[in-house]
């Protein structure tokens, strides 16, 4: 690591601001934007379902399956896919009656898709991308695209160009960030307005606001799920993931997805996907667990701690054995993702030009006199300020004076960051032809809290700098820089802990579940037992 | 190959009246006259206008220019000028020539290319990621690699066991992702070799006594090509995508090339040899291939302190962009290199910058200087996976390669007996079709004259004289092309066979040719015995004393010419006498050699 790539690391991390100032409340929204239709008559405000959904929320952190869904928000009527079409695929009956919410950087050719983005205002999409059609073969209804930072570039998913997506959490009167980029899925899941989402994970997109939102975020492998259909942020570490109620769902969801798709040239082949059957290990005895000491920093608050402590113990009495492991790069693996991502979304947002599609400027766009190209008004207007933030970051870091000190040293970094988990995790990995030198004690899998704190208010974020923000993203990061499965389950917080928080705040942490690659079915094995081991919330 | 429209249609019908008796060659030449009729006028440029130079066009100028030169330098270089300041400075060019390839399909989608399909609407062949559409991907067609692997095998090229795909990125609306698609980081071939003698155009003087002059070939990269946008002025362009995505190979020089005129040849050079492995569909004339030329000038004895692809000591060097034809690479290079050299003379500098070219022009204009270059923002494309090639598909390709146009003219040469400029002549016209043609008929004619004449060399340099001068006579003008030409090969064998019979004069097998080339070709069409009996055209001898008469009443009638010979010894005029019996007497019985025998007797020379 040089000092130049250095100078991209983030600033010290944020200082709690837990309720140290009160404004405004902000007035709900939905998370979801929906094509007008008669249906949306029969749904009813969301405001007014508010006390119920947070009283059935209550409950949430336990087991959350249909029955217990608060009835009250269950009422958007989806168009359901006819049965013949269902019949088609064997499995059909899996998801049959399932309303699943789609993240709208997701590809439907029904519904406009715009990436919560100005520059794609109207757009509707002329084909189907191949997770929505698995999902619809598999006999759910598609009702309602999901809101999310635009473009996937956020971590609490504000940056919307509509309108940002609001937590049905709060502490003090404050509403809570609901995490990010994909917030809108984790909200539908949380508030029962969809069995489960799709969401993408870039560098801990589903993960986050699952945790924030106390529901269960799952990014499978790189390349197990199709992309074809998947607006592009950063192609290199964009995966679709899915986010339910319970791990089981999560799991179920996963199984009608995870298939090979010769439209995306990075799908992995059905070939490999046989090789992975089993890898890894899903025994749910006698596991060897790890816990990176990279990932015990400063910044972890109080609760985080203890809930990681408390599911740790809970493990070993459960005859798993607890191992400290270090992952050396993690450091790095946070700077590295911020000149990577960008890079890559410079690259992927030069399409929208407002040419073939989108929105174009009202006025005259050219400026030949100050020799600008045709388009540079639709552009300036139709990215939001975080969009056109990373845009500069990644072009800069791919100019040819940068691009040795930035993008190539963060690849390198990317390669460390690999090597870690590779050395640490007792399975091979099975995309490398031989395996590095091994650690002294290797692991099954390891557990770190998903983010280092619980959703700070809105109002703490609008006083956070950026670099700040990005802090958020330090244990996601890695896996998504490694294309690990990843899994945030929440875990609730300690009664006692509980007493002393405001009822209408998430009560519990999201804990991360991180296996070597393509060991998913053994990362969401892991998941459940997490979720037995949990103290029973009365 | 000239002018369009081509009528290829008659070109089949002549192979279907002789019929492919002759022997196969290697590798069977695919037929280019339907893919030339096919061919879509897409051009990367404004194409196929006043900038096309026609091939055939070409090389009648470079024999002229050739003539010129050998009688100027033969005069003592009295009329050629020669710039003084070119024996102060040295000129240094690298070549980038982009083609397009001869694919069914895109690079990255399974979209038909305007070449397979014909004429399409426009963007009617245009697949989601062409036309960038959110959440589309590139799908690597690995049959467009095929064409792209002859072309670097052809260029004596190392291909990669393995390349990347990486995305360069600039604004444009005629890209619409915003990148092009290249092999920047790792193209597939690397260090190839094009190897030009003074046929292909090289100045003598360049090859220092050696038979050859080698200009290395740094890399070949595959890439996308860009959409079509035309103007609807004053305000409107019109985007048509069914070009965009259509593969491209960029070869690039090294910058081993120091005349304009070797730049020229080097162009066709690659031209020529991408077309004899069927790697490209049309050449410069249809705008598919163009050129980039680098361009520096140093001091002859200095090394100057620039450098690139890997050769340093250069002058600062300019980019000229998208020449399309062989003579706007030499005139844009002299232009540019004049203009160098006057800058550097009055004390100024070079700016690394981007320069254009037009044709009829005298000067290069600037199009952008080192501060407004495009930052391409090189970046490895994370969706595609290396392209790994195998040497084993290497190896087949290069077992099955058609011949290229150097062992071609060596073999007409030995083979056929033909002179170097003519075997180049003949190799390199109508795509090959004007030596099939030639080959079909000095097969034929083996077989007529049975063991006759068995020499092959020396029919071969009969029939070559036939076709290449007496037919490429009966084409009056530039404008008809070869496919107008309506001789069978079998005809042109039995014309060629009765005069080497002495069955009819020289003189009347010409007139047989141009007349059955007027003829339809229907059931009506008469044989080449018909026509000759019907003329009453076989060749009757006269006796040695009706020789004698005729020669001696056409003395009688010009005394001034014989007493011309007699006494002035004016002996080149006794000829005359022999043209004047060939005229004088009755068609098909006077042969040349026994008149001049007959002459020279009675005059006594």
């Amino acid at each position: 690591m040089t000092s130049d790539a250095r100078e991209a690391t983030p600033g010290p991390p944020p200082t709690s601001r837990q309720g140290s100032a009160i404004s405004t409340r902000l007035a709900p929204q939905s998370c979801i934007f929906k094509e007008a239709s008669k249906e949306d008559v029969m749904r009813p405000n969301l405001q007014k379902s508010r006390k119920a959904l947070l009283l059935s929320l209550r409950r949430f952190n336990h087991h959350v399956s249909a029955q217990k869904q608060p009835t009250g928000l269950n009422a958007i009527v989806h168009q359901t896919r006819d049965a013949s079409s269902a019949a088609t695929n064997p499995s059909a009956s899996s998801l049959v009656g399932k309303t699943i919410a789609v993240k709208d950087n997701i590809v439907t050719a029904s519904q406009p898709t715009t990436a919560a983005s100005k520059v794609l205002s109207g757009f509707t999409s002329p084909f189907d991308a191949t997770v929505v059609k698995l999902l619809q073969d598999a006999g759910a209804s598609i009702g309602s695209k999901a809101s999310l930072d635009e473009f996937g570039m956020g971590s609490h998913s504000q940056t919307a160009f509509n309108s940002p997506v609001v937590s049905p959490f709060s502490r003090n009167g404050e509403p809570l960030s609901p995490g990010g980029s994909s917030g809108g899925s984790a909200v539908a899941v949380a508030t029962g307005e969809a069995w489960a989402a799709l969401g993408t994970d870039t560098g801990g997109s589903v993960r986050l606001p699952a945790a924030y939102c106390g529901v269960v975020g799952f990014k499978p492998s790189y390349g197990l799920l199709s992309r074809w259909g998947v607006i592009q942020y950063a192609n290199s570490l964009d995966t679709v993931g899915v986010l339910a109620g319970n791990v089981v769902d999560a799991a179920k969801l996963f199984g009608v997805l995870n298939v090979y798709d010769k439209n995306d040239p990075t799908s992995v082949s059905d070939a490999v996907r046989q090789r992975l059957t089993g890898h890894g290990g899903s025994k749910r005895k006698g596991l060897r667990i790890g816990v990176p000491d990279e990932y015990n920093i400063e910044e972890l608050t109080a609760p985080v701690r203890r809930a990681w402590k408390g599911t740790l113990s809970r493990l070993q009495k459960a005859g798993h054995t607890i191992l400290p492991v270090s992952l050396p790069a993690t450091r790095q693996a946070l700077s590295a993702y911020y000149v990577l991502a960008p890079a890559e979304a410079s690259s992927n947002l030069a399409k929208y030009d407002g040419i073939r599609y989108g929105n174009r400027t009202s006025g005259p766009d050219a400026l030949p006199k100050e020799d600008l190209p045709l388009y540079a008004q639709t552009r300036g207007e139709g990215f939001g300020d975080e969009v056109r933030r990373r845009i500069l970051l990644g072009a800069y870091a791919l100019s040819s004076e940068a691009i040795d000190n930035y993008f190539i040293q963060a690849q390198k970094v990317r390669r460390l960051v690999q090597q870690d988990f590779d050395r640490v995790f007792a399975a091979q990995n099975p995309l490398l032809d031989s395996a590095e030198g091994h650690a002294n004690d290797v692991v099954d899998f390891l557990i770190t809290p998903t983010a280092p704190r619980l959703p700070p208010t809105l109002a703490e974020l609008k006083r956070q700098t950026t670099v700040e923000g990005y802090m958020l993203d330090v244990f996601t990061v890695p896996a998504s820089l490694a294309g690990l499965p990843a899994l945030s389950v929440p875990v609730p917080l300690p009664e006692k802990a509980r007493k002393d928080m405001d009822a209408d705040d998430v009560q519990s942490v999201g804990m991360q579940v991180i296996g070597q690659y393509g060991s998913d079915e053994g990362v969401l094995e892991l998941g459940r037992t997490l979720e037995d081991l949990n103290p029973t919330v009365e | 190959m000239t002018g369009l429209p081509l009528r290829p249609a008659q070109l089949r019908c002549l192979s279907g009246i002789s019929g492919r008796l002759y022997a196969p060659r290697v590798a069977p030449r695919a037929c280019y006259a339907t893919k030339w009729l096919s061919s879509r006028g897409l051009a990367t440029t404004p194409n196929a206008g006043p900038e096309a130079v026609p091939l055939r066009k070409h090389l009648k100028d470079e024999a002229k220019r050739k003539k010129a030169e050998a009688k100027a330098s033969y005069n003592g270089n009295k009329k050629q000028k020669v710039d003084p300041r070119l024996e102060k400075w040295e000129l240094t060019v690298g070549i980038e020539v982009h083609a397009e390839l001869n694919t069914a399909c895109k690079l990255f989608s399974s979209a038909k290319t305007a070449s397979a399909e014909g004429n399409g609407l426009p963007n009617s062949q245009v697949a989601l990621f062409d036309a960038a559409m959110p959440g589309a991907q590139p799908q690597f067609q690995h049959a467009t690699l095929l064409p792209a692997l002859r072309a670097a095998i052809a260029l004596g090229c190392q291909v990669q066991r393995k390349s990347g795909w990486d995305r360069k990125h600039y604004f444009h609306w005629d890209q619409p992702n915003g990148y092009q698609i290249t092999q920047y980081y790792e193209p597939f071939a690397r260090d190839g070799i094009l190897e030009l003698t003074v046929e292909d155009g090289v100045p003598s003087s360049e090859l220092n006594g050696a038979s050859s002059l080698k200009i290395g070939v740094k890399q070949i990269q595959m890439e996308q090509d860009t959409a079509k946008t035309t103007a609807h002025p004053p305000s409107t362009y019109h985007i048509d995508y069914n070009r965009a995505g259509h593969p491209l190979i960029e070869v690039i020089t090294l910058p081993h090339i120091h005349s304009p005129k070797t730049a020229a040849a080097v162009v066709r050079k690659i031209q020529a040899v991408l077309k004899s492995v069927d790697a490209c569909v049309t050449g410069m004339e249809l705008g598919g291939l163009r050129a980039d030329v680098n361009v520096s000038v140093r001091q002859r004895g200095t090394d100057g302190a620039s450098s690139y692809s890997g050769v340093s000591g250069l002058g600062q060097r300019t980019e000229i962009k998208n020449l399309s034809s062989f003579k706007a690479v030499e005139d844009a290079i002299i232009a540019e290199r004049d203009r160098q050299i006057s800058v550097l003379e009055s004390g100024g500098v070079i700016e690394g910058e981007t320069r254009g070219w037009s044709l009829g022009a005298t000067e290069t204009t600037r199009l952008r200087g080192k501060e407004g270059e495009v930052d391409y923002r090189y970046m490895p494309d994370a969706d595609l996976p290396p392209l790994l090639i195998a040497p084993e598909l290497i190896e087949h390709l290069r077992s099955s390669l058609p011949e290229l146009p150097d062992s071609t003219e060596e073999r007409v040469q030995r083979d056929y007996g033909l002179s170097a400029k003519d075997a180049k002549s003949i190799a390199s016209q109508d795509d090959g079709d004007r030596l099939e043609y030639m080959e079909e008929t000095v097969h034929l004619l083996k077989e007529k004259l049975d063991s006759a004449v068995s020499d092959q060399p020396k029919l071969g340099k009969i029939v070559g004289n036939w076709v290449l001068h007496e037919l490429g006579g009966l084409q009056t003008s530039n404008e008809e092309s070869w496919d107008s030409v309506s001789v069978a090969s079998a005809e042109l064998a039995d014309i060629i066979a009765n005069v080497t019979q002495k069955q009819i004069t020289a003189r009347v097998g010409k007139q047989l040719l141009a007349k059955l080339n007027g003829l339809p070709l229907d059931d009506k069409r008469p044989s080449v015995e018909d026509l000759i009996d019907e003329g009453n055209l076989r060749l009757r001898p006269l006796s040695q004393e009706d020789y004698e008469a005729l020669a001696q009443s056409i003395m009688d009638e010009n005394p001034d010419m014989v007493s011309a010979v007699k006494d002035k010894g004016q002996k080149g005029k006794a000829m005359w006498f022999v043209g004047q019996m060939v005229r004088r007497g009755e068609e098909g019985t006077v042969e040349p050699e026994q008149a001049r025998a007959v002459v020279e007797k009675l005059l006594g020379v």
